[in-house]
């Protein structure tokens, strides 16, 4: 065959042409790599998709795959092949992208992105070369090495201590992700036939849109292997193709599926995903609550996951950023994902928060008894203590200067028929016991909190209205 | 049908490697081994002798030499081609998107009352907003939310969030995305920063931008998801192998992981290089007011981006220079890069024009030493906070100016030193050797320094003075 109009003219990359060097490639005589190429490149012609290819060069002997395509050529680290694959593919997703690796780019170093990208499915061409050594590093033993082959990294011959051959067509073939996969070879012409169909085949599947093709060429390496090309080629006859058997290993009629539309830019819909509003908050306040403090409130919520602290603090923070201070809320958690404990540091200042931890609050909001032991004695003298006495029975002693608040918030919130606004029964609590800000500015707080949910808003309300009525209780 | 007129293999010894595999494949012996050694290759290319030859076109087939055995017909692709090949697939070369050189376009985005989201949203809200469409990551606390949310918003802008089998095939999807020009980043924690740092290097050594907001947590090894300022070695000094550097932002506030966020992605096409972005696990993790801009970026294609098309085609990602001059020449025109990224040194001096103790701190525990340098203000100290808000390159110019007529000078770190190295190596580098001895306050394993400890600090010393 004439060289395909895919490989460039003259190999510019190529030691800057110099020489031979502008028409001969790198690899030894009896290499597979040119072979493959070879197909590879015809088969980029023969689909007319020049203009769209975008090829992958790993590390290996095929790491100069650029010298020789004339298409879009990106080089990527060790192993690295198929996600840079998947990066260009999702940049561009009418690009056709080629991940050309050896064995031991693609079933050693790169194993973990070779079969994740696999199993994603996304519409790419592998082309995996296997010829069961490492050729650019001089003749290491890879991962698809027979047993009792010997290498320089297992001279001796592979043994079991070395671990066995890797089955990549197969393994890729066990996935759900890939549409085609086959092992060819190119040790004479009839598998040269098939290995070109192949080639071309996997490539088609990514040009419409059907999915992820994976070909293993059995390939010759005769210098690693110390043979001539032509012994070299029945070694990879009488010896891979039993381990490595030829051969379609999955082929799924797929439907094209992959259609992605150029990404977005309307400013107005990223304004609504943020939640972003153009209202301007109402103030209710006449000024910062400096009969708290004269310039930062501390507040610490605990309590465990679940209980809403995290939800209570984040609302604290929003009424008072809406009443034109600046406030923070940094959420602690414990290890577990669900009943461990959570803890709420919030910080509401009139100019700028500048500690926004609060290892020593003047506010405790406690939601089991643990916080109120753990926190109780970290408040600061004058402050105040709101607990839940619906789940703690056994107040710890305060400091006779703290103002302690016993509210029920499991029993109101449970009578109400959702134990979940339990933290809202602690907000109205909070604002009767403080006087942080005025309860319409919480209540603005809750409403825009609950935009998307309105039905629960009511219900909220009257939560936060019971808790401000308990703390009224308890003062008369 | 076109008649075949099948042609002749011609070889030119000077391509051929001999490697024999056209012996096999012709059926008629016309190919024999070579014996005779090519002084220009080396090789011993094989002989033809086409007495026999019947054009079969098999030898042909084997070559693995583009320019190995061809159709003795010099010149263009011969006749015995059937069709025209992209009609048969449907898909013409002319049909492929023209090449174009797309700037990009501001688009103003309405006023709107301030966010209240935590640091990590406001930074993928930036991202967001400056173009970012392609977001890879790997989930780790506490920078996930980035992450999540990224997931939740890129697929209704049709962008696309891919959760990578790990940090390094994150960085290699970015590396990818970033070779076809367009803008993408990552949110990850400090271990998964570590094994991002090999595709760091090589993205800068193939020149491609990309931002990584690492949100560091408490260290070495696994050490927990507290706050720590464990990365700003790895970041200012430590990016992989090779001559890397990259610019260092470093927020104080979630209003500037917003801010920096999209000053990250300008950078890092400006100069073609990654941009890091230092939070801490309480910034990532802290809600607070966040004013969105007034402008939207839409992303253009630059002129080195990789596609397949013949304008693009000529372009090549890559960090390979295997000849050493061309390494060299490289590594020259990367440090002259990295000189001129100076220019974007960047920091806050907050009171220190007559200051007499110059406090020195970045992320969550400048906030706090803002916080300490108020109190001492309060109580008649002249104390004042340099802030470095670029890490690397440090802002000495700035640091010298605060420095003037300070007495002390006291860097407060939630590390084991790590920014006051950066402080000393700028000094040195920059010929500074009459300064005040350095003090610290540090803490570490997840535990950021209190406005009281930096308060100790500083009136233990007076009082020890006096």
């Amino acid at each position: 065959m004439s060289k395909a109009s895919v490989i460039y003219d003259k190999f510019d990359r190529h030691s800057h042409a110099q020489g031979l060097k502008g028409h001969a490639t790198h690899y030894c005589p009896g290499c597979g790599h040119g072979l493959a190429h070879k197909f590879l490149a015809e088969a980029i012609d023969e689909l007319g998709v020049q203009d769209r290819t975008v090829a992958i060069s790993p590390v290996g002997c095929s790491v100069f795959l650029y010298y020789y395509f004339d298409v879009g050529n990106s080089q990527a680290a060790h192993g690295r092949a198929s996600v840079v694959a998947l990066g260009h593919k999702f940049a561009n997703p009418d690009s056709v992208v080629i991940s050309y690796q050896g064995d031991g780019d693609l079933a050693s170093i790169g194993l973990a992105e070779t079969i994740a990208t696999a199993q994603l499915g996304a519409p790419i061409t592998v082309i995996f070369i296997n010829n069961a050594i490492y050729g650019m590093t001089g003749g290491q033993m890879a991962p698809t090495t027979l047993m009792g082959q010997t290498a320089t990294t297992c001279p001796t011959g592979r043994s079991q201590y070395n671990g066995q051959p890797m089955k990549m067509a197969e393994i890729i073939a066990g996935l759900d992700g890939p549409i085609y996969v086959e092992r060819v070879a190119l040790f004479d012409a009839k598998q040269r036939i098939k290995a070109k169909k192949a080639i071309r085949k996997a490539l088609r599947n990514q040009v419409e849109g059907r999915g992820y093709s994976f070909i293993e060429v059995l390939a010759e390496c005769p210098t690693h292997l110390k043979m001539s090309p032509e012994e070299t080629e029945i070694w990879v006859k009488d010896f891979m193709e039993p381990v490595y058997p030829l051969g379609v290993k999955k082929d799924v009629a797929t439907e094209p599926w992959f259609h992605r539309n150029p990404p977005s830019f309307d400013g107005e819909k990223i304004l609504q995903l943020a939640g972003a509003s153009y209202a301007h908050p109402v103030r209710h306040s006449d000024g910062f609550p400096t009969h708290l403090a004269p310039a930062d409130i501390s507040l610490k919520l605990a309590g465990s996951g679940g209980d809403g602290a995290q939800t209570a603090a984040m609302l604290i923070a929003r009424s008072g950023i809406n009443e034109g201070f600046d406030a923070t809320h940094i959420p602690s958690y414990g290890p577990e994902s669900r009943g461990g404990t959570s803890y709420a540091d919030v910080h509401v200042a009139e100019e700028e928060v500048l500690n926004p931890g609060s290892p020593d609050p003047q506010i405790l909001i406690a939601f089991n008894a643990p916080s109120l032991a753990k926190f109780g004695p970290t408040v600061r003298k004058g402050g105040t203590v709101i607990y839940d006495c619906s789940v703690v029975s056994d107040a710890p002693l305060l400091d006779p200067s703290i103002k302690v608040f016993p509210v029920p918030f499991t029993g109101i919130a449970t009578d109400l028929g959702k134990a979940v606004v339990k933290n809202i029964v602690a907000l109205g609590a909070l604002q009767a016991a403080t006087g942080i800000f005025p309860k319409e500015t919480f209540l603005d707080a809750i409403r825009v909190a609950l935009k998307d949910k309105c039905a629960l808003i009511p219900l909220n309300e009257e939560a936060f209205a019971w808790g401000i009525k308990s703390v009224e209780t308890l003062r008369s | 049908m076109a008649l075949k007129e099948r042609p002749k293999p011609f070889l030119l010894p000077e391509y051929c490697k001999g490697c024999g595999r056209c012996i096999d494949a012709c059926a008629k012996d016309c190919i024999t081994a070579g014996h005779q050694i090519n002084p220009l290759t080396g090789l011993v290319p094989v002989e033809l002798d086409l007495t026999n030859c019947n054009a079969c076109g098999l030898c042909m087939d084997a070559c693995p030499e583009p320019y190995g055995l061809r159709p003795a017909h010099e010149g263009p692709i011969p006749k015995f081609e059937l069709e025209d090949p992209a009609k048969l697939y449907g898909v013409k070369p002319s049909d492929a998107p023209e090449p174009q050189d797309v700037p990009s376009v501001v688009l103003p985005l309405p006023r709107t009352e301030p966010l209240v989201i935590k640091g990590t949203y406001a930074s993928a809200i930036g991202a967001i907003l400056a173009g970012c469409r392609h977001v890879y990551g790997y989930p780790i606390t506490p920078s996930t939310e980035g992450a999540e949310l990224m997931a939740k918003f890129l697929p209704k802008l049709d962008g696309t969030f891919l959760q990578a089998v790990s940090e390094v095939a994150a960085v290699n999807m970015m590396y990818g995305t970033a070779g076809a020009g367009l803008p993408t980043m990552t949110f990850t924690s400090s271990p998964g920063f570590s094994l991002m740092l090999e595709g760091v290097s090589y993205m800068i050594g193939s020149e491609l931008p990309g931002v990584f907001v690492d949100v560091m947590r408490g260290g070495p090894g696994l050490g927990n998801i507290a706050p720590e300022q464990s990365d700003i070695k790895l970041a200012c000094h430590g990016l992989g192998h090779g001559n890397t550097q990259a610019l260092v932002l470093a927020p104080s506030t979630p209003q500037e992981m917003l801010d920096l966020t999209i000053l990250a992605f300008e950078l890092s096409f400006k100069y073609r290089n990654p941009v890091v972005i230092l939070s801490d696990g309480y910034l990532g993790q802290m809600t607070g007011k966040v004013q969105l801009p007034e402008t939207l970026l839409k992303p253009g294609v630059p002129q080195w981006a990789v596609y397949g098309d013949a304008l693009h085609r000529k372009n090549l990602i890559s960090s390979i220079f295997l000849t050493e001059t061309d390494l060299e020449a490289h590594n020259v025109h990367l440090n002259a890069k990295y000189e001129a990224m100076k220019a974007e040194v960047r920091s806050e001096s907050f009171r220190c024009e007559d200051a007499d103790v110059i406090l020195i701190a970045c992320n969550t525990p400048a906030r706090t030493a803002k916080g300490a340098v108020q109190e001492l203000r309060h109580q008649g100290i002249k104390a004042g906070l340099f802030r470095p808000i670029t890490l690397w390159p440090f802002p000495i110019e700035a640091l010298k100016a605060a420095l003037q007529g300070a007495e002390r000078l006291i860097v407060v770190e939630a590390s084991a030193g790590q920014l006051e190295n950066e402080v000393r190596l700028a000094l040195s580098k920059a010929g500074v050797r009459d300064y005040p001895e350095i003090e610290s306050v540090r803490r570490m394993g997840g535990i950021l320094p209190q406005q009281d400890e930096i308060l100790a600090r500083v009136l233990g010393r007076k009082e020890v003075l006096a």
